[in-house]
């Protein structure tokens, strides 16, 4: 009898222990993500909390840009357009972390809610959501723009589920769930085990805020942290070179380039002159600053928007080489002949410019100016340098007074609207105060206005290669200089899929070597 | 004293109101639109009526003046507004960040007290060989930049010894490395001030009795020359700890401890004002505090002026 009592209690014990057995064996993982700063708003009517980068991990847009920035389905699995009116089906086995079913009521109410606050770009009309079943929806836009879909790329308008407080409880229908948030210090999510797609890599994910440079690269090197999601120039060029930091790169999508000020007053209206700017374009050694900044990464560059992007192609800009001796054929042609002391004159007036550096701040750009100066100081130019760390005096002082000539600018088009960066930059009724005085003239902005107008994507990609070229190469109020890639760096043995937008970057699907 | 105290108090009222003034007018005066900031930062093309309605919300549309004594009227309750930035109230701003600061600057100062007085003492007692060495040591401490002295201590005690983490949590073993860069110069400075009180004191003529009388040192030191050397030491603590707050912003943002300083660079780059207006009120009436709290420690260590403060 004791025997069988024995037998008994062990053959419990093997049916107990035999799906903890059966289980594979599977360590939790944890990422570590440095960024610079907590930028997060949780005000509801700036709400960027959990929807930028890269904490975007908790709610999801309706659809994600592909590798050509053109949209492709994710909560939306397809969309008609027609004359304004938007046409769309849900994805369907969707919930939201609260176990509400994505369907077109809890569409039609993110995408409300969504217009309640200040980035209203969808330009949605409100009153037009009409649900076609239990999962379509359609409505219309304010403006009947075709580019509303590409717009919904945009993180910012992430789909939230019903919540009291968007803060303490985002609801969405994303990958993770928000497990901790301590102000300007660390943001954790982890693994939503409801999620709908693909189950990502990383269990946890936490981003911790590190504001300076260096501390982010020695807490990299001391495994304190695996991965840096926002590189800056600087952390390029003290990146060591023994293996224990690897780089990661997208393709190039931020653009360097020098607005010219086309409308300015004197003494800053020597650029209205389009021989002296395309002479500045020939005297600028692309390939030397190419080699030195951004740790040889950057390509010289054609345009303010890459090729691939959009699918524009390379061949719709000319771009420029260098040619210090055509760059000084011009400026002869031009009437600025050199001077005793290696300045070009003309009237008895220097060729003298200034050149403010940069948007968004001279340490991005670090040392193209000095190079730029000795650059052109060798076809005749003296250059008045400007330095500035900060937005705000560069708008304020330079950029929205117009005192200057030319202005360094590292930025991107970070929006799959194909005319987004132009419309913003280059035309008379720019949004952005002073880059009117970039503005080329009305047949751009004719341009930009059919292009946001097109019915068609085609159409409208075709209106925005012209207006490029006008930019860049026909008019020439932006010379460019280089493209520069988006870049992150980790420990050894982890592969980052990079993304050009830093909002896209999925750290949650970062691969682990063996 | 309450007397004293009271007087005090009303004297502050004059420099607080023309610091408050100073804060508002040097952010409201800074270039930089931080509508305009915000909306581009956020991807946002905005319509002439969004920024106009945005303008009225930060109260940007008014006068500068009438925009101070709003505000003014607002601070003195203590109601800041809300952060451009963040969304949250500054007030919860300032609280979530405010005790870090405290704690790395209060830890910065007990530090810097200890190394000034064991430098001093080592001064005061060394021979012209340990005196030269301890006054190259200050100058050198004194001079070298705090963010470099942080990389410093990075590298040697993270990277190298490996004795504690560089980015933590705000917990008390982080605050070692960040709270050692604030003290070593400020002790280094305090240091060469303890140095000629007390050689200032030991030619007064009650210590030299006590000398030649046979005291023990150490009964000297104690009960002849701290209680005289007190009251200056408390005044230049204060001064100290006013120059721990402001230097804790570079040190902060090094190590990532979550203080005021961390916020204030944020806020200083996103343009936002409230917290800007803010931050420099709440220094300024930690600064008033601490000078304060000085004041008084000077009266309490001198009978002299206990004596007359009571008479009155």
């Amino acid at each position: 009898m004791p025997n069988i009592r024995l037998a008994v209690h062990l053959a419990t014990a093997a049916l107990v222990a035999l799906p903890l057995a059966l289980a594979p064996a599977r360590a939790e993982t944890s990422l570590t993500v440095a960024i610079k700063r907590d930028r997060y708003s949780v005000a509801d009517d700036n709400f960027t909390f959990t929807t930028r980068r890269p904490a975007a991990q908790i709610v999801e847009t309706a659809v994600r840009p592909d590798a050509n920035f053109l949209p492709s389905p994710l909560l939306f699995e397809t969309w008609d357009y027609a004359d304004g009116a938007y046409t769309i089906t849900l994805r369907q086995g969707v919930t939201f972390s609260d176990g509400t079913p994505f369907d077109a009521d809890s569409a039609i109410a993110a995408l409300r809610l969504y217009d309640q606050g200040k980035s209203d770009f969808l330009q949605i009309d409100q009153d037009s959501f009409v649900r076609l079943g239990d999962h379509a929806i359609g409505f219309r836009s304010e403006k009947g723009s075709a580019l509303v879909i590409e717009n919904m790329t945009h993180r910012a308008t992430s789909l939230f589920g019903p919540s009291d407080d968007r803060a303490a409880n985002p609801v969405g229908t994303g990958p993770y769930l928000l497990h901790s948030y301590d102000p300007k210090q660390q943001l954790t999510v982890v693994r939503n085990p409801d999620y709908w797609g693909d189950a990502p890599s990383v269990d946890r994910l936490t981003f911790r805020f590190i504001g300076d440079d260096n501390a982010r690269l020695m807490a990299l090197q001391n495994g304190e942290i695996d991965v840096i999601g926002e590189v800056t120039p600087q952390m390029l060029l003290s990146m060591p070179q023994d293996g224990s930091v690897v780089l990661h790169e997208s393709r190039p999508i931020r653009y360097v380039a020098l607005m010219t000020n086309i409308h300015g007053e004197a003494p800053f209206d020597i650029l209205q002159d389009r021989q002296v700017r395309e002479a500045l374009a020939w005297a600028v050694d692309r390939e030397t600053l190419a080699s030195v900044l951004y740790a040889g990464h950057g390509v010289p560059a054609k345009g303010v928007l890459p090729g691939w992007m959009f699918n524009l192609g390379d061949d719709h800009t000319d771009g420029f080489g260098f040619d210090p001796a055509k760059a000084g054929e011009m400026l002869d042609a031009a009437g600025w002949t050199m001077g005793g002391n290696g300045v070009r004159e003309k009237d008895g007036r220097k060729l003298g410019l200034r050149l403010v550096a940069a948007y968004p701040n001279v340490s991005t750009v670090k040392p193209m100016p000095e190079m730029l100066e000795q650059m052109f100081a060798a076809v005749g130019v003296e250059i008045d340098l400007v330095e500035v760390d900060d937005s705000g005096v560069y708008g304020s002082t330079y950029l929205d007074t117009g005192e200057a000539d030319l202005f360094l600018e590292f930025a991107s088009n970070n929006n799959t609207d194909p005319t987004y960066l132009l419309n913003n930059i280059f035309t008379t009724g720019t949004p952005w105060g002073g880059y009117r005085f970039f503005a080329p003239g009305p047949h751009v902005d004719a341009l930009l206005s059919q292009a946001r107008e097109a019915q068609t994507r085609d159409a409208v990609i075709d209106l925005v290669r012209r207006a490029h070229r006008a930019i860049v190469q026909d008019d020439l109020v932006a010379i460019p200089i280089l493209m520069v890639p988006n870049f992150a760096l980790s420990r050894p043995g982890i592969e980052v899929p990079m993304s050009e937008y830093e909002d896209w970057i999925d750290y949650g699907r970062v691969t682990f070597a063996q | 004293m309450l007397r004293f105290f009271l007087i005090r108090l009303a004297a502050a009222i004059p420099p607080l109101l023309g610091m408050s003034f100073v804060a508002f007018a040097i952010v409201a005066l800074a270039p930089g639109d931080p509508v305009m900031m915000e909306l581009r930062a956020m991807g946002i093309v905005p319509e002439p009526e969004d920024i106009a309605a945005l303008q009225a919300q930060f109260g940007l549309d008014k006068p500068f003046l009438p925009r101070y004594f709003d505000w003014l009227m607002r601070a003195v309750r203590f109601d800041f507004g809300t952060s451009v930035a963040t969304g949250r109230s500054v007030m919860s701003e300032i609280a979530i960040h405010l005790p870090a600061t405290l704690a790395l600057a209060v830890s910065a100062l007990v530090g810097a007290v200890v190394i000034s007085l064991a430098l001093g003492a080592f001064a005061v007692a060394g021979n012209r060989v340990t005196g030269v060495g301890l006054r190259g040591l200050t100058i050198l401490l004194v001079s070298v930049p705090s963010f470099w002295l942080a990389l410093l201590l990075i590298h040697v005690f993270v990277l190298n010894l490996g004795w504690t983490r560089l980015v933590g949590d705000g917990s008390l073993p982080d605050l070692v490395l960040p709270a050692l860069t604030l003290s070593l110069g400020a002790g280094a400075g305090l240091g060469r001030v303890v140095y000629e009180r007390v050689r200032a004191e030991k030619s007064e003529d009650h210590v030299r009795l006590a000398i030649a009388k046979g005291l023990d040192p150490l009964r000297i030191m104690l009960t002849h020359i701290a209680p005289r050397i007190l009251g200056p030491l408390a005044t230049a603590w204060a001064n100290t700890f006013g120059a721990l707050l402001g230097g804790a912003v570079i040190v902060e943002s090094i190590f990532g401890w979550p203080g005021l300083g961390q916020l204030i660079l944020q806020a200083i780059a996103q343009r936002d004002f409230p917290v800007i207006q803010a931050y420099l009120v709440f220094m300024g009436l930690i600064f008033f505090a601490t000078s304060l709290i000085a004041d008084i420690i000077v009266i309490l260590a001198d009978p002299q002026l206990r004596r007359r403060l009571g008479h009155e």
